[in-house]
């Protein structure tokens, strides 16, 4: 009976570490999928949301579950679920825009800056500096004081203070690649500059690069609805997750859906976010082993 | 043995009485470790006792599990890889396998001591030397006893020093003054000198053998080199895949040895013996993937394996005649005899096929001319490559975080001929590997002079060829990117990639393999395929085999000397291992502290060494039947090279005026005069030395 157990018991666990690590790839490959599918909703939300977002429907203050409006509708009779969708559509799309522009930009100086060094490298990283030093949210609203609100606007303000992360980022891990002998190898071998830089070193730094930025989508998304929340994004009737949570704040106590509904979509949103970019950082990590 | 006598784990030492008893029994010891999930058995049953007093020399390449085995011992095996173990394994009586964590950690702190191959990693770097000797002797006197006893200088001015303000070899010193603290039974040493410059391996190993002697404790002493264990170990065992080949007293191990494994290890060995002339003797390579395979795991290299090596497991049996000698090999008795019979075969048949005279030298194809900093044109008639007072000057930061000129290079004066290969000797921080960056055009010169062609007429092999081949590039574009001037079709690019391969062994598959996916070995083959895909003229080599298993350092051996000869290439070779200088190269110099202090022709310079330095690294170069030297001191940091001749504070002849010689330092030749006029003399006609003997010592 005991040698019976032993014998059904000792697969299972010598097997155990192994399904573990399955389990963390699937995990990890679900929360891609999940990223994705939010991806997908917010390409296709003009397509997906029953009703006009900006137009009324009629019924005002309908609640949640209400027939034709499952999230209910707002005080002037807008559908809630078609301006969530379309709120959702803005904020993540920007938020990519933007990760993807820094990602551009900051790559670029900071490749530049890692690979040449010297002064290249001094003059480019004291104007990330400069760019560091701006208090972000400060500067979107003086874009927005200076320009006009406007979702340009927001967009360019965001990517001003965005991208110099992404090239001190590149830059250190350019400047640990560069003094590694298959770079000095690949000079004696007497390959070009520009190959040096975009065959030896550059595929080097996309995995810590991607890795940063994907964890970053989260904060960009929190960043964008804060400043329409303040009341700098696009103009009023636009559906924007951080407008209208700040629009419909003072109907919290008595129509709660109305401005919880936008604000838990972007914590949401935030959430998937960042799991997704913990998921892209784990399947490089084991990748790399 | 053990297993009769009651177990008191209390006692720490419950088998003093009894002098002959092992004070590490080892009885069919199997440890599996998983990685990613697959677990795989890393050793295979290993039976073996070590005795007190005696020093067990443990030799096996890299993989064989001969540090799997020294953490077993420890009962340290890294709980991440989840270690399963199997079999009896008792140290001083207590059971490292089973036994409670704690009577394993008072076996750790009573009976055993452990000195690592890297001291500054196992050092606390934050700590100074003094405290961490405290911690394993108990008190500042016993601490200073211990530092005293095992040769450190001033003990009680070191003991205030941080570890990184050490020497390498005062550091590994102070390891094994904390693995000798508190008496301890046994002493696992792994790899204890592999770091170590040859001058200062020779002293440490003293050391060991020495403490062996005086405090009775068992050592087992850990190497890749045979030479090593021959020079101190009292027995050797001889470890392959996870099992022991074959275990003996020293003498019978390596002068009678049974196993073919054995003899084949002894046979690819460089000494001072080996022909210089023919191919080195090298191993049939590991076969792929290192699956398991029945029976014996050494018969797919095996050249003497039969039906029944495939088939059944040979057992450790005691060679009849031969007390305390065994071999796990079926063929034990004949091995030695048909082993030899093959090799004056193979002999035979290589004279044979040897083309009658000298195969002429194909031009070399010389890749992109780009510009050309130096002056590209030869400076005499068949000399390549030549420096004049080459110096070579950084800015670092010293033991204490100031920054200090280091002066790499102090003046070299070196012709190199066409055609002919040169070794650069040197311990570490003589410069040597500075010169060779200087020659490539990797570091600039912070003055003298250099002629020699440039750019792609000049390659390079690293000595990690791992490190020096991009990891996310695979093998084909490696090679292709060579070829960029002038533009070849696809086709054209192809068949010359692939036959660089060829030439250097290695098959059109590994043309999509990552470096990561290759062994060390093929990593330096794809590294010198990549340096002599467009032919270079000049091919430098730095230390391309020290990070090499023996056989697989023989194989590389042989394969620049069959690329220089083919392409006619002109070869510098940076070692520090003189047996390696010496068949590698035609000419020999000796560097020390960024000066050449001997030059000469590998043979002569190794027959009649005429620099005192040269003595002391020739007779410190491990060997089978070679004593430990007696040398003194160790390098000199080449932060504050002493004054004049930079070797006289550590000369046995060293007289007054070498402190402050001028003419001392230059190399002058010595030796009978080539016939013929002297300007036309070849630079390698005359042996030179820089000693203010003048080599008359």
């Amino acid at each position: 009976m005991a040698a019976l157990v032993a014998g059904v018991e000792t697969p299972t666990r010598s097997r155990l570490p192994r399904r573990h690590l399955v389990g963390g790839r699937l995990l990890n490959h679900c929360l891609l999928g999940l990223v994705g599918l939010v991806t997908l909703v917010a390409v296709l939300a003009p397509l997906l949301a029953p009703h006009d977002a900006v137009g009324t429907s009629g019924q005002l203050y309908a609640g949640i579950g209400s027939p034709g409006h499952p999230l209910g509708t707002d005080g002037i009779g807008r559908d809630l679920l078609s301006r969530t969708l379309l709120g959702l559509r803005t904020s993540w799309l920007m938020a990519l825009a933007v990760v993807a522009l820094g990602l551009l930009v900051g790559g670029i100086v900071g490749l530049l800056a890692g690979a040449f060094g010297g002064w290249l490298d001094a003059v480019l990283m004291r104007v990330t500096d400069l760019f560091l030093a701006l208090p972000g949210t400060l500067v979107a609203v003086a874009v927005a004081a200076a320009l006009g609100s406007g979702l340009g606007n927001t967009f360019l303000a965001i990517s001003v203070v965005w991208w110099p992360y992404y090239a001190r980022i590149v830059r250190g891990e350019v400047r640990a690649l560069a003094v590694r002998p298959h770079v000095e190898a690949a000079r004696m071998a007497g390959v070009s500059t520009p190959r040096i830089i975009l065959r030896h070193l550059l595929p080097g730094v996309v995995p810590s690069a991607v890795v940063t930025a994907s964890l970053d989508v989260g904060s960009v998304v929190l960043v964008l609805a804060s400043l329409s929340f303040l009341g700098l994004g696009q103009s009023a009737p636009a559906p924007e997750l951080g407008a209208d949570t700040s629009r419909a704040l003072p109907e919290l106590l008595t129509h709660w859906w109305i401005p919880v509904i936008p604000g838990v979509t972007v914590m949401l949103l935030s959430l998937v976010a960042n799991l997704g970019g913990d998921a892209v950082r784990d399947l490089i990590a084991r990748r790399g082993r | 043995m053990l297993d009769t006598q009651p177990a008191t784990p209390e006692s720490a030492a419950p088998t003093a009485e009894a002098p002959d008893t092992p004070v590490a029994t080892l009885r069919d010891l199997r440890v599996s470790l998983s990685r990613d999930g697959t677990s795989s058995e890393v050793l295979r049953g290993v039976d073996l006792d070590i005795r007190p007093g005696e020093v067990l020399g443990l030799v096996g390449e890299s993989g064989s599990g001969k540090s799997v085995l020294a953490l077993a011992l420890l009962g340290l095996l890294p709980a991440g890889s989840a270690p399963r173990v199997a079999g009896q394994l008792r140290v001083a009586g207590v059971d490292m396998v089973n036994g409670a964590e704690e009577e394993r950690r008072l076996a750790r702190r009573e009976s055993l001591g452990v000195v690592f191959q890297d001291p500054m990693t196992s050092l606390n770097p934050t700590m100074r030397v003094g405290q961490q000797v405290v911690e394993a002797a108990g008190s500042a006197d016993e601490a200073i006893r211990l530092l005293r006893a095992v040769g450190v200088p001033e003990p009680e001015r070191r003991m205030r020093a941080f570890p990184h303000e050490l020497s390498g070899g005062l550091r590994q010193r102070v390891m094994i003054a904390m693995a000798i603290a508190g008496g301890p039974r046994l002493i696992v040493a792994d790899e204890p000198t592999t770091a170590l410059d040859v001058t200062v391996q020779s002293q440490v190993l003293g050391v060991l053998r020495r403490l062996s002697d005086d405090l009775g404790c068992g050592v087992l002493m850990i190497t890749h080199d045979l030479g090593v264990a021959g020079q101190i170990a009292d027995r050797i065992a001889v470890m392959y895949r996870g099992r022991l080949a074959e275990v003996g007293p020293t003498r019978r191990v390596l002068n009678e040895p049974r196993h073919p494994y054995t003899l084949g290890l002894l046979a690819s060995r460089l000494d001072f013996d080996t022909d210089r002339d023919s191919p080195l003797r090298t191993l049939v390579p590991e076969p792929a993937g290192g699956a398991a395979v029945a029976g014996c795991a050494y018969h797919p290299r095996c050249p003497l394996a039969v039906d029944r090596c495939h088939a059944e497991l040979p057992g450790l049996p005691e060679l009849p005649v031969r007390p305390e000698h065994s071999a796990a090999c079926f063929r034990a008795e004949e091995s030695r005899d048909r082993l030899l019979e093959i090799a004056h075969r193979e002999a035979a048949a290589a004279d044979a096929a040897k083309p009658t005279g000298p195969a002429e030298p194909a031009e070399p194809v010389v890749g992109d001319a780009t510009a050309v900093e130096r002056e590209d044109r030869p400076a005499r008639p068949g000399v390549v490559l030549a420096t004049t007072e080459l110096e070579c000057r950084f800015t670092v930061r010293d033991r204490r975080g100031r920054k200090a000129p280091l002066a790499a290079l102090r003046g070299v004066t070196l012709d190199i001929e066409a055609g002919e290969s040169l070794a650069l000797v040197g311990e570490s921080g003589s410069g040597k590997s500075t010169l060779l960056r200087v020659l490539a055009g990797l570091q600039k010169a912070t003055g003298g002079g250099i002629t020699g062609p440039t750019g792609g007429a000049v390659q390079m092999v690293f000595q990690d060829a791992g490190a020096s081949l991009t990891p996310w590039l695979t093998v084909r574009e490696l090679l292709t990117e060579r070829l960029r001037r002038p533009r070849l079709d696809r086709a054209e690019r192809h068949r010359r990639v692939v036959a660089a391969l060829d030439s250097v062994g290695l098959p059109e598959a590994t043309l999509d393999a990552r470096p990561a996916e290759l062994s060390g070995g093929q990593r330096q083959r794809v590294a010198l395929a990549r340096a002599t895909i467009v032919p270079p003229r000049v091919l430098l080599c730095d230390e391309p085999t020290s990070a090499l298993d023996v056989s697989l350092a023989a194989h590389v051996l042989n394969l620049i000397q069959r690329l220089r000869a083919e392409l006619g290439m002109t070869v510098v070779f940076v070692t520090h291992d003189l047996s390696v200088a010496r068949i590698i190269g035609d000419r020999i110099a000796v560097m020390y502290l960024g000066r050449l202090v001997e030059i000469g022709s590998a043979d002569e310079l190794v027959a009649d060494p005429r620099h005192p330095y040269t003595r002391a690294l020739l007779s410190a170069v491990p060997g089978l039947d070679v004593e430990l030297p007696t040398i003194e001191g160790e390098p000199a940091s080449p932060l504050a090279p002493p004054s004049g001749c930079a070797y006289h504070p550590r000369c046995p002849v060293a007289t007054e005026e070498c402190a402050d010689t001028l003419t001392g330092i230059q190399l002058v030749p010595i030796g009978p005069r080539p016939p013929g006029p002297a300007r036309t003399a070849p630079p390698s006609a005359r042996r030179a030395v820089a000693c203010v003997h003048r080599g008359e010592i």
